[in-house]
């Protein structure tokens, strides 16, 4: 698909961009800058989860627990071990890697809706694992950040960690909001380049058609297992983010029940799936309506918001299958080609694959 | 020893709850070739409707049957206004799978608006009463539901094997488009199956209840149990889904109460049993083998 | 009448001599348009100063925020939607006391004003994970002056830390866990309800008495709630037989995960085969009464069930079994016809009822709970000579007053800082009976100051 927007309006729409991020913590209260770095959390974990369903067309119901052990690594990491709280969520982001894997492997054997079933069954029981394993994650009551530091209140030994702005000037929230907006850039920009790469026609390729993709040379086995693996590794990076940078000073199992699988796919579907930008845009619209939206609703419609979530995500799957990006770029293909006189490109039921992304 | 057949009959009552579950789960598939993760929660609504009838002084049978019919319209009417427009659902399984997790929301939020938040008394269809055998105490509810059940099981065999109706289902699940050459009225057969499983599901909402309580969050995580019965026993098999429902419920009944490292997970063992089954036989224990087209 | 009249009268005058001795800081609270005056700053020795003190405690610290004019803003937070919405009911208590009291005119308070309230209400869904950025909007945004009942021990939890750092009163968290017991660390924080521990102890204590030989299973809910009857439960038993030389023993024990899907039939069905004749079920919520309907025919033991459950909504579901269960009780139940007659029961049907609260609701047991969480805030303003964050809290701390609202009218309220931080450290035994209510198997016995030592 050649790119039909002109370079200025891509330019100047890609710098807007960033400069509302960057002046966004800036103009809101701290406790909106942290619901912001909770979304970025949902929108890393959801790229993730867009690589594996999306892309690779294998349906995971189960990422809200890659996400939750991404946290309880970084988490455990920084209370229990002297590793640098970013590496922690580095190093959460290689054993979610391997948990990914493990998951992958049945995944060769089952498929489609088994393979979604089985990654429900994951969800489900990743509350119910870290109860089991109190000792280590706090059970039921949670897990505090808390590390041993200086001037503690009230003289306590230890309290939660702090995230100080070595530049100065900054708030503790805006410092967070900022390593959580690097961390989400950098792994966007990875998941669009992994996307664009040869890798990520084959991905595509065994999607629509792994038996063809076989025959093609592409280690269909080995390319599966990987992408489970990455998809999963990026879930635990939002997750490890979710941990330390929200400003949250515990991890809960209450956090990562089967509703934040859910939620994650629903952020992967309704922004686009298989785009690089539509994880992004459903974490977005998700955060605005919850934490936005829902709370402002009057009082007799709050208790209402599922109704609502529900009900708009039916009419959104009925008017726009492919998500708001996929919208978006279906209408800007049509009028492409409307402009060059040629007939609209037709996607074969599938969704349009992202190939000119910046 | 008596202490064990004591958890295994709390075991096979489960088990019997699970697989009327999973025969609703198994009747959508067959008829739409779908998973609906909203069956819980409309299994869940119409035991409301259950309730709402019976507290107003009807007998339980009667509510039932109602429940069942509320059920059976409402499963019409989701299918027609929210599935059907989205058209051939083997194209966009993932559109499918959103959808059905809208109608889960939406059906949660409405049951909360319409019923509360306050847990509701559905008393055990058979009764409290209880029965003793060889020293083991069996309480007539669970004997009755696996009653119903294997009634359940006989319908739905007649149904599928003896039936127009059946054999058309199972067409349109296997290839809708040459159903419809066929002059299989594809539309109205699909409608059909969602009125059907919305139907079964109450049945299992009413024995589910009294050991739950009725609340909104009634069949969030028994359906879970439910998948993992048909999963076992394969997404388009009537007697799949018994037997996994029953192997599933045994499983989280007993292997908790004896070994320590699942007391806080019942699902694991059954969980683990899933996968194993699976790495041999992808399609479940009784399922049949999908043809890939390449 | 009188009587009531001359303890406040007393409290204040401690009160006043408490505040005059710390010597407060006040520049916070020179902006005071209220016209109350201020003759509590005559300086003194630190030592022997209130429990807060603000100038040391708080690094930017504003008293009197969320106070305007004769109204004096306050915030919750609580599951509207989800599994959890149950305890909305809880905050609708809440709702309908601040409803009845702006409809009387306002509290009035210590410091010679009468204040409005208006309540300020957040939806957390019960995920821990977004309670502390509602928190921070109530504090930051709202700018409430206090948060009150606030549901869930781990929500409450997830806050702590910020809202002691921030000096912001968290008054009646709707939870007993035996982490409200550490005042000394987090003196912004008071419970609204007694500690899940020591009712814990007030079952063995009668189980000591009455059956010094019983064989007790123990089934509890696996998390900090549960935990904490399990722990507490467990050292009760080994105390009693040291000290008393009771043989109790505890002969099976099961957690039961409320995440799990499952219900406790299993567990139950289990526990019914150890032998035992005391039966403790250490859960809440709905699968508390289903419990009851899971002990079978055969097992007749004398049944324990949490304070938590033992509402008229909750009993109701038990379909009959919940006849004969006992409790440790610490409040009058509006739906007991022994406890009708009382000036409290009325008082809370009549003001229940104008501020739009249904019978169902002025019954259950639940909404009545939030009702109590708002009279125990009021009781606080009363009470407080200068309706100030630090104040406020001191006066939380140094409580020594008949019982207020729908607490028992025996028990004794009475908080002492960090040495005593539970203000409800009373119960009875009673037992249900077949009308619905609870019959009395041992008076009201105060046991305040031991909450924290019996915690396990």
């Amino acid at each position: 698909m050649r790119s039909t927007t002109p370079n200025w309006l891509r330019w100047g729409g890609g710098a807007l961009i960033a400069v509302v991020l960057i002046a966004l913590p800036f103009q809101f209260e701290a406790f909106r800058v942290n619901q912001f770095i909770t979304w970025m959390c949902i929108a890393v974990a959801a790229a993730g989860l867009n690589l594996l369903t999306g892309y690779n067309g294998q349906i995971s119901v189960g990422h809200g627990a890659l996400y939750g052990l991404g946290a309880y690594a970084a988490a455990i990491l920084v209370t229990r071990t002297t590793v640098p709280m970013l590496l922690t969520i580095v190093i959460a982001a290689v054993i979610c890697f391997v948990a990914g894997v493990a998951i992958g492997l049945p995944a060769l054997r089952i498929k489609g809706l088994y393979l979604a079933l089985v990654t429900l069954a994951v969800a489900v029981l990743f509350p119910a694992l870290v109860e089991q394993f109190s000792s280590l994650t706090g059970g039921g009551r949670g897990l505090a950040l808390v590390v041993p530091q200086e001037g503690c209140p009230r003289g306590r030994p230890e309290c939660p960690v702090r995230w100080e702005s070595p530049f100065g000037g900054l708030e503790n929230d805006q410092w967070r909001y900022f390593l959580a907006l690097a961390i989400t850039v950098v792994a966007f920009v990875l998941v669009a380049n992994l996307v664009k790469s040869r890798v990520g026609r084959s991905l595509v390729a065994i999607r629509d058609n792994d038996i063809a993709a076989e025959s093609s040379g592409i280690n269909v086995s080995r390319t599966k297992i990987i992408t489970f693996g990455v998809s999963a590794a990026i879930a635990g990076v939002g997750g490890g983010m979710l941990a330390l940078l929200n400003g949250n000073p515990r991890v809960n199992p209450t956090s990562f029940t089967l509703l934040v699988s859910i939620y994650l796919l629903v952020a992967v579907v309704v922004g686009g799936a298989s785009t690089v930008i539509g994880p992004a845009i459903g974490a977005l619209v998700y955060g605005v309506f919850t934490d936005v939206i829902g709370p402002e609703l009057p009082g007799r419609f709050e208790n209402a918001t599922p109704v609502i979530l529900g009900v708009l995500l039916i009419i959104q799957m009925l008017v726009a299958p492919n998500g708001i990006v996929g919208q978006f770029k279906e209408i800007q293909a049509k009028m492409a080609s409307r402009r060059s006189g040629g007939a609209p490109e037709v996607h074969n039921g599938a969704t349009p694959v992202e190939r000119d992304t910046p | 020893m008596n202490d064990f057949l004591e958890v295994l009959v709390v075991g096979l009552g489960n088990g019997a709850i699970y697989a009327m579950l999973g025969l609703g789960l198994v009747v959508i598939y067959r008829s739409t070739g779908l998973l609906n993760f909203a069956q819980g929660e409309l299994a869940m609504f119409s035991t409301f409707i259950v309730w709402t009838i019976w507290n107003a002084g009807v007998p339980m049978w009667l509510a039932i049957i109602g429940g069942m019919f509320g059920g059976f319209l409402i499963g019409i009417l989701l299918h027609q206004v929210a599935v059907s427009p989205l058209g051939d659902p083997h194209e966009k399984p993932l559109a499918v799978v959103i959808v059905t997790i809208g109608l889960f929301l939406a059906l949660n939020g409405a049951a909360q608006l319409i019923w509360g938040t306050v847990d509701k008394r559905l008393p055990p269809l058979f009764g409290t009463g209880q029965v003793t055998i060889g020293g083991v105490s069996i309480q007539w509810q669970k004997i009755g539901s696996l009653l119903v059940l294997a009634a359940m099981v006989g319908l739905f065999l007649v149904l599928f094997q003896r039936t127009k109706v059946g054999l058309a289902m199972r067409a349109v699940a296997s290839n809708s488009e040459s159903a419809g050459l066929c002059g299989v009225p594809v539309p109205r057969i699909l409608m059909l199956g969602w009125g059907l499983a919305a139907a079964t599901g109450t049945v299992a909402g009413v024995f589910t209840a009294p050991q739950l309580g009725l609340g909104t969050n009634l069949m969030q995580l028994t359906l879970i149990f439910g998948f993992a019965a048909i999963t076992l026993g394969g997404f388009d098999s009537i007697l799949g889904a018994v037997v996994g429902g029953m192997v599933v419920g045994v499983l989280s009944s007993i292997v908790p109460q004896y070994v320590s490292a699942f007391e806080r997970m019942p699902l694991a063992p059954a969980f683990i049993l899933i996968l194993a089954v699976l790495l041999f036989r992808p399609q479940g224990l009784f399922g049949s083998k999908q043809v890939q087209r390449v | 009448m009188n009587l009531k009249w001359k303890r406040l009268a007393a409290l204040l005058a401690v009160m006043t001599l408490v505040a005059a001795a710390c010597g407060r800081d006040d520049s916070s609270s020179s902006s005071d348009d209220s016209g109350s005056s201020d003759t509590t700053d005559s300086g003194g020795d630190e030592a022997s100063g209130a429990f807060i003190d603000p100038s040391i405690d708080c690094a930017d610290y504003e008293g009197t925020a969320g106070i305007d004019g004769d109204t004096i803003k306050i915030g919750t937070i609580r599951p509207a939607d989800g599994p959890y919405a149950i305890y909305d009911q809880v905050t609708t208590g809440l709702d309908a006391w601040v409803t009845s009291v702006n409809s009387e005119g306002g509290i009035k308070a210590g410091d010679g004003n009468t204040y409005k309230v208006e309540l300020i209400k957040e939806n957390d869904s019960y995920d821990p994970g977004k309670t502390p950025a509602l928190a921070q909007k109530l504090v930051e945004q709202d700018g409430v002056f206090a948060i009150v009942g606030t549901i869930g021990t781990e929500n409450n939890l997830a806050i702590r830390d910020y809202l002691n750092d921030a000096c912001v009163p968290n008054i009646a968290l709707a939870t007993g866990s035996t982490n409200w017991g550490d005042a000394d660390q987090y003196p912004w924080y008071i419970s609204g309800l007694p500690s899940y521990a020591l009712e814990a102890n007030y079952w063995a204590d009668y189980i000591a008495d009455t059956k010094p030989e019983a064989k007790i299973a123990l089934l509890y809910q696996d998390d900090d709630f549960g935990t904490a009857y399990q722990k507490a439960l467990t050292k009760a038993v080994e105390r009693s037989n040291n000290d008393n030389g009771t043989t109790l023993e505890i002969v099976g024990e099961q957690g039961y995960n409320p995440l799990s899907g499952t219900t406790t039939e299993a567990a139950v069905t289990s526990l019914s085969q150890t032998g035992a004749d005391v039966f403790i079920v250490g859960i809440g919520g709905t699968p508390c009464p289903q419990t009851l309907t899971f002990i079978p025919e055969s097992w007749a033991p004398e049944t324990y069930i949490s304070v938590t459950c033992a509402g008229n909504t909750a009993m109701s579901l038990a379909g009959g079994k919940d006849v004969g269960v006992i409790q440790a009780q610490a409040t009058l139940d509006p739906a007991d016809p022994a406890d009708a007659d009382q000036e409290a029961v009325k008082e809370f049907k009549t003001k229940g009822a104008a501020a739009g609260l249904d019978e169902g609701q002025l019954d259950g047991g639940i909404t009545s709970v939030g009702w109590g969480f708002g009279s125990f805030f009021g009781m606080l303003v009363e009470n407080t000579d200068k309706v100030e964050r630090a104040d406020i809290m001191n006066t939380a701390f140094s409580l020594d007053q008949p019982a207020f609202g729908l607490v028992r009218p025996d028990i004794e309220i009475k908080t002492d800082g960090a040495a005593d931080p539970w203000a409800i450290e009373g119960f009875r035994i009673a037992q249900r009976n077949a009308d619905g209510g609870w019959d009395e198997l041992g008076p009201v016995k105060n046991r305040n100051g031991e909450s924290n030592e019996l915690a396990g």
